[in-house]
């Protein structure tokens, strides 16, 4: 660590008589770029940095204070969304991805936060069992936050230092948590503000952690700690935070419907950064050209999703981007604008002396391990449900493939051409519907689009792909489209029951 | 770019209609999609802004019923101006401003709608 020039206490006193030097993230980094860091290091005393998108691990505690006579909480439901129950009587979470289940993806917790830091009323609902101390068993009231006792944002994790940009390689639009995604790499998405970012402006936490004092959700909060799943030695360091949502504004705190996904919360979060010594000025001196993330397919639905290749924020943020030698467009899932903002608020706040810096009672961990989730039982993939496919070619009639399906007693048969790969799908329903109408020929009859599966796909993908497309079998095939078998839905019922 | 829908009636589609309109008024129709059943049909087109009262004039005459296609309409007071919506946009009518708030070009689209359901704060409907 380099050598200290100034305190936090020294920088808070030149912020009580207004003499401080702050800039935000962006101007440190013209002016890194222009004077260096050591010019830097001697002139700015503090800098700001922003970041404002979709973070799921967020939520509310609310406190409603007790009812007469009292009641324990069982089960609660606000504007119909389910709400968690962690604690005592009547302390409720509410999570930013639980949904009401009449509009699912569209409404959910974020947007209940949002409402209630707005003003607006909102129904809460709750059942209890009754007990000695606790009678009550209905509780229906509405409710706004003045006549709630607690009402803190409490994230368990937020401002991922930085984040996957995502892409698709299936051949059908897909919905995910990184938003919506077109077939065949037909676009990208990706999150995290880059060189804006909090804790990439302080890669080392040397001046974030436990205690540190922060812009959020437009009011002023405090980091608690490290983020869940926080994994600083690959850059993908986190934080969890907690603030007064009773002073926040719904500007920094928004409800988000992810379709397909289900419901999120946008959290405004900004950082400032004491500039103790010159390493801290360098490193405030980030630029998007030095952040660096990965192209991931999120059309392989595992824990390790294949990496197409690396890529830079600054090429993220120019909107058009390579991939597998195409140009595809790129989508910021955060708000850029947003976050240029909070880091010129969370100035002007400190050079109007309303917010004052602090020194972490505990800096954030530099290292940290991260775990896959412990499974007890053998996940089964396709290849270990695949049997042997019944093919025929475009040159078969429809009598010759009825009487394949008699004899092999299946309800599938796969047309390939000449070197095996896949051309189409012809199902018993299908021949029977060209038995009724005349039709001879099987060229009018194959189905082209098919739906397939790979053979290292978990078999769960494989059933969804069955329930989604409303069909019961799926061609195995590799990736030249070379058809290895057939998975049927069938045979993965049986796996249930075994 | 203008987005039309023309319906035809059941005695309207033995009748090169849109080939006689592209003649007439000199204008390229571009056919998006087509839907035509011996019950009647529905076609819809994209031409040039400029062009949209010309043909209009020369469907009607021939007594096609056609409706100009409605465009996105975007709530400024909803949207963050995060962007999600960029990418799916397949005629450039989204795009950034250098202070990254996000611009809708109204003229350019083309109301695909591959957008709206990507919108977290569900600020763009049709």
């Amino acid at each position: 660590m380099a050598q200290n020039i100034r305190t936090v206490a020294e920088i808070n006193e030149k912020i009580r008589k207004g003499d401080a030097v702050i800039l935000t993230a962006s101007e440190m980094e013209e002016l890194v770029k222009s004077e260096g860091a050591h010019v830097a290091a001697n002139e700015v005393d503090v800098v700001t940095t922003g970041t404002f998108g979709a973070m799921c691990s967020s939520g509310a505690v609310i406190n409603i204070g007790h009812t007469d006579p009292p009641i324990k909480i069982d089960r609660a439901w606000i504007n119909n969304v389910e709400i968690c129950h962690p604690g005592a009587a009547v302390d409720l979470y509410i999570g930013a991805t639980l949904m009401d289940p009449n509009r699912a993806f569209e409404y959910g917790g974020g947007h209940i936060i949002e409402e209630l830091i707005r003003g607006n009323e909102v129904e809460l609902r709750a059942t209890a069992y009754g007990t000695d101390c606790y009678p009550r068993t209905r509780l229906e009231t509405r409710i706004t936050k003045d006549d709630l006792n607690q009402f803190y944002l409490i994230d368990f994790r937020n401002g991922y230092q930085r984040y996957n940009c995502a892409t698709n390689s299936r051949n059908d639009t897909i919905y995910t948590y990184m938003g919506k995604l077109l077939p065949n790499y037909g676009n990208a998405t990706f999150s995290g503000s880059g060189s804006l970012n909090p804790l990439c402006n302080d890669p080392d936490f040397e001046t974030i952690g436990l205690g540190t004092r922060i812009f959020l959700g437009g009011g002023q909060g405090y980091i608690i700690g490290e983020g869940t799943q926080h994994d600083p030695e690959t850059g993908f360091g986190t934080m969890m935070d907690r603030g007064d949502c009773k002073r926040m504004s719904p500007e920094y705190i928004r409800g988000a419907a992810v379709s397909g996904y289900g419901t999120s919360m946008y959290v405004g979060i900004g950082v400032p950064i004491p500039i103790l010594n010159e390493g801290l000025a360098e490193k405030t001196g980030i630029t998007d050209q030095e952040i660096f993330t990965n192209i991931v397919d999120y059309g392989v639905p595992r824990r390790e999703r294949p990496r197409l290749r690396k890529i830079s924020y600054a090429e993220l943020k120019s909107g058009q981007i390579v991939v597998n030698d195409r140009t595809v467009k790129a989508s910021p899932l955060s708000s850029l604008k947003g976050a240029e903002k909070i880091a010129s608020t969370l100035k002007e706040w400190i050079e109007h002396a309303e917010f004052y810096l602090t020194s972490p009672v505990e800096r954030l961990p530099q290292k940290a391990t991260l775990n896959p989730a412990k499974q007890e039982a053998v996940i089964p993939f396709v290849e270990g449900l695949t049997r042997a496919a019944v093919t025929c070619t475009e040159e078969n009639t429809v009598e010759e493939v009825a009487k394949l399906i008699i004899e092999r007693s299946v309800n599938h048969i796969i047309v390939v051409d000449s070197q095996g790969l896949l051309q189409g799908i012809v199902t018993s329903w299908d021949i029977t519907r060209a038995v009724a109408n005349g039709v001879k020929g099987l060229r009018e009859i194959i189905t082209r689009k098919v739906v397939s599966a790979f053979p290292n796909e978990p078999v769960e993908v494989a059933a969804r792909k069955l329930s989604q497309h409303n069909i019961s079998a799926l061609p195995v095939v590799d990736t030249k489209w070379k058809v290895l078998g057939i998975i049927t839905a069938e045979d993965i019922s049986k796996l249930i029951v075994r | 770019m203008a987005r039309i829908l023309l319906t035809f009636s059941d005695k309207q589609i033995y009748e090169p209609i849109t080939s006689q309109v592209i003649l007439e008024s000199g204008v390229p129709v571009n056919i998006l999609s087509a839907n035509v059943t011996p019950r009647g049909g529905e076609i819809l087109a994209e031409i040039e802004g400029r062009d949209v009262d010309k043909v209009l004039t020369a469907f009607k005459k021939r007594g096609i019923t056609v409706s100009v296609q409605r465009k996105i309409e975007v709530d400024r007071d909803k949207c963050i101006d995060c962007g999600s919506c960029y990418s799916l946009c397949p005629v450039n009518a989204i795009a950034f401003e250098p202070d990254r708030t996000v611009v809708f070009d109204v003229e350019k689209c083309v109301a695909c709608a591959l957008c709206v359901d990507t919108c977290p704060t569900r600020a763009i409907r049709l």
